[in-house]
């Protein structure tokens, strides 16, 4: 069932390859083929996830090789779904590439399946980790913009064209979204950790990085208010708070290990 | 004074205080907390750890600044935020009244006001007149998101800073007994459940003071016990060692657990000194034994070190289960050993938790209003509209042009 995961892996690539190529063309036919390869990607994903879920007898979000994977799942679907709702091709180009990266790291780390630990055996499990998951991919596609953004102005494009404005706007929306989900992440998390461990919050390395995580975006949606920041600062606010993600999802797990250990155990 | 005041209320505070809790917490990431003093001699060198004592680093989250700051920004929020409540209030009914004035800046060719309309009317706006509005709740989203940041750090602390929690050991088949009465009993342990899966759970019997309310439970990891304002959960467990006691004078018999080390003598001078039980061994090759120290696979070929002690002389020796001692009239049969449950017994105040909470799923909803049912209001004459709300509101104006754009094209093309 490898092959499963190993073909949405390079028809990810593809369709980031096509996305690129189609956004510095400005051909849309090539957006449809990109679109095309990115949903045969997902199909694969999706039908590998589905089999791992039977195999292992349980929400395949278990570990670190699960979790990205669904992390690389959900930057999919919510490119697809943001893509429906606004129409604009410049969310599937933040998420291909997204997606394919995440799924890339997942590849590296061991994907044996394990019985789940008894901590991790709750009806919190599902809720906690996969809303961690959405909002990951939101914040992932947000910094993806991001980037996109600060290629875009370093190629001429002047930030009053409508396509920037609407680059600006779908970022801040998704970071929204993420901020939304990760409250529920952190809530979640202090609901089961009272019942698991007895304390709401003890200030676990991975507890501290969310909060940590959660406090950039709340400053990056008040420098909005605040200062009507657009654009560009924008832009890098939500490009190092993506960072401050991907330490909080991967790099807690190797560098400072607390109560949440499990979540790196292969 | 009112320049002091100004800044106190100001948003740019509120950001300054939330950077500062940013780089506490970073801090308190990096440095590992509430260590023993050498533990920090060891990672660090005797003058920094004497530098990171005194600045309170080796537990920030306790410390006065960090609490101060958490002070700082409550106050910092009713002042900036929960004080302009009233302004929340008549901030809809502006916002209409701003629109009803406004120009339509965005203009419409003859007969694309009715396609304005209806794309309105399928994002459920509420028409008055050439006023659409929709989201009048949603201006009480910012408000409501600080109200329930102050809940929760208020009843959170209250909950983390007023612990009613001990740690204790119960034995298979022992009780215990709480401050006011209720009696806990410890009716089984395992480690493992039927088919061998790991499964650390304890079956569970509390009872109340008069004895007349009882409930059994096995708890485990997620699942603990509630019982008349206590929460017990399964928190650790530990092996003690077993030992047979039998007097062969009278018939006597007694069991007792080994946990820590003990002299186990009926008369002061002869008896059997219990050192420690390892959880397994290794024979080299010459008989003797190497004991192992820790496993990862429990205790799988468990051996006691002890003494026997003669009138005053010791003797050291390595014991397996089922093996007998006969000192005098003893006999000290040694058993094999025991899992036993470390519980956690915690008093919980529900009131508390219960507004911890209540800010919980508060702050979701609020979020939700702030970010998904921000308030609009269109004006939209025949000529042209006007958006107006607190925010951009790209999203409409993206479906608007799509509608009128799809309406241009149709038009072109019959
Ligand atoms: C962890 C702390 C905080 C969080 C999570 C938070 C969250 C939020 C959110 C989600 C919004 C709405 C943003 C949007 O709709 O884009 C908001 C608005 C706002 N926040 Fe905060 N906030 C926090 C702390 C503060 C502090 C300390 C202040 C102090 C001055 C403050 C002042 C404001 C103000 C004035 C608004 C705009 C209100 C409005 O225009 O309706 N916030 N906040």
């Amino acid at each position: 069932m490898n092959i499963l995961l190993f073909a949405a892996l390079i028809l990810y690539f593809a369709a980031t390859v096509l996305q690129f190529t189609a956004a510095a063309m400005k051909k849309p036919a090539l957006h449809t083929a990109a679109r095309l390869v990115l949903l045969a990607g997902f199909a694969a994903h999706t039908a590998f996830t589905v089999w791992r879920g039977i195999a292992a007898g349980r929400l395949p979000l278990a570990n670190q090789f699960e979790f990205a994977s669904g992390f690389a799942w959900a930057a999919v679907v919510l490119g697809f779904l943001l893509r429906h709702r606004l129409g604009q091709e410049g969310i599937l180009t933040a998420a291909a590439p997204a997606a394919f990266l995440i799924l890339s790291y997942a590849a590296f780390q061991p994907r044996d399946i394990k019985e789940l630990m008894p901590a991790l055996r709750s009806t919190w499990f599902a809720l906690h980790i996969g809303s961690a998951a959405f909002s990951y991919a939101a914040f992932a596609i947000a910094g993806g913009l991001g980037v996109s953004y600060l290629a875009k102005l370093r190629r001429g494009t002047e930030e009053t064209e409508p396509g920037m404005k609407q680059l600006d706007y779908m970022g801040y929306r998704l970071i929204c979204l993420g901020f939304l989900l990760l409250t529920v992440v952190i809530f979640s998390g202090a609901i089961w950790a009272e019942q698991a461990w007895s304390s709401w919050w003890s200030w676990d390395p991975k507890e501290t990085w969310a909060l940590i995580t959660w406090i950039f975006y709340a400053i990056y949606l008040h420098q909005r208010l605040r200062l009507k920041w657009q654009g560009k600062r924008m832009a890098i606010l939500a490009i190092v708070a993506l960072v401050l993600v991907l330490f909080t999802f991967a790099g807690v797990n190797l560098l400072l290990p607390g109560l949440h250990s499990y979540a790196s155990a292969g | 004074m009112k320049k002091v005041f100004s800044f106190l209320r100001s948003m740019r505070f509120g950001m300054i205080l939330l950077v500062l809790v940013m780089l506490c917490s970073l801090a308190g990431s990096l440095i590992p907390q509430g260590e023993q003093d050498m533990t920090y001699v060891r990672s660090y060198g005797a003058s920094a750890a004497v530098t990171l004592k005194t600045l309170g680093l080796t537990d920030i989250f306790h410390a006065w600044y960090f609490i101060l700051l958490e002070i700082l920004l409550c106050g910092n929020l009713i002042l900036c935020s929960i004080l302009r409540f009233p302004a929340a209030r008549r901030a809809f009914a502006g916002l209409k009244e701003q629109t009803r004035t406004a120009e339509p800046d965005q203009p419409l060719a003859a007969g694309q006001a009715e396609h304005v309309r209806e794309v309105l009317r399928r994002n459920r706006f509420r028409q008055d007149g050439s006023l659409w509005h929709k989201n009048g709740a949603g201006v009480y989203g910012s408000f409501l998101v600080h109200l329930s940041i102050l809940v929760i750090l208020l009843f959170g602390s209250l909950v983390l800073m007023t612990p009613q929690v001990q740690d204790r050991t119960v034995m298979p088949g022992e009780s215990l007994t709480l401050e006011d009465g209720t009696v806990i009993t410890c009716l089984s342990f395992h480690i493992e459940d039927e088919t061998g899966r790991l499964d650390y759970a304890s079956r569970l019997r509390a009872a109340a003071p008069d004895g007349r309310e009882v409930k059994e439970q096995e708890i485990r990891v997620n699942e603990p016990l509630r019982f008349r304002g206590y929460k017990i959960y399964q928190q650790t467990y530990g092996t003690a060692g077993r030992v047979q006691i039998r007097n062969s004078d009278n018939g006597a018999e007694e069991i007792m657990y080994l946990m820590e080390p003990c002299f186990l003598s009926i008369d002061g001078r002869n008896g059997v000194y219990y050192r420690a039980l390892y959880p397994g061994f290794l024979q080299e090759e010459d008989g003797s034994y190497t004991l192992i120290t820790s496993t990862s696979s429990g205790y799988a070929d468990p051996v006691y070190d002890v003494q026997s002690i003669v009138d005053g002389s010791a003797a050291s020796v390595l014991v397996f289960p089922g093996e007998t001692l006969q000192i005098g009239e003893h006999s000290f049969t040694f058993l094999d050993p025991a899992e036993y449950p470390g519980l956690r017994i915690k008093r919980l105040s529900p009131v508390l938790y219960g507004c911890l909470y209540f800010g919980f799923a508060l702050m979701v909803a609020a979020l939700y209003l702030c970010f998904f049912a921000t308030p609009v209001c269109v004006r939209v004459e025949e000529d042209g509209y006007a958006i107006r709300s607190p925010k951009s509101q790209e999203g409409l104006l993206i479906s608007l042009q799509a509608a009128l754009q799809g309406e241009n094209a149709s038009g072109g093309n019959p």
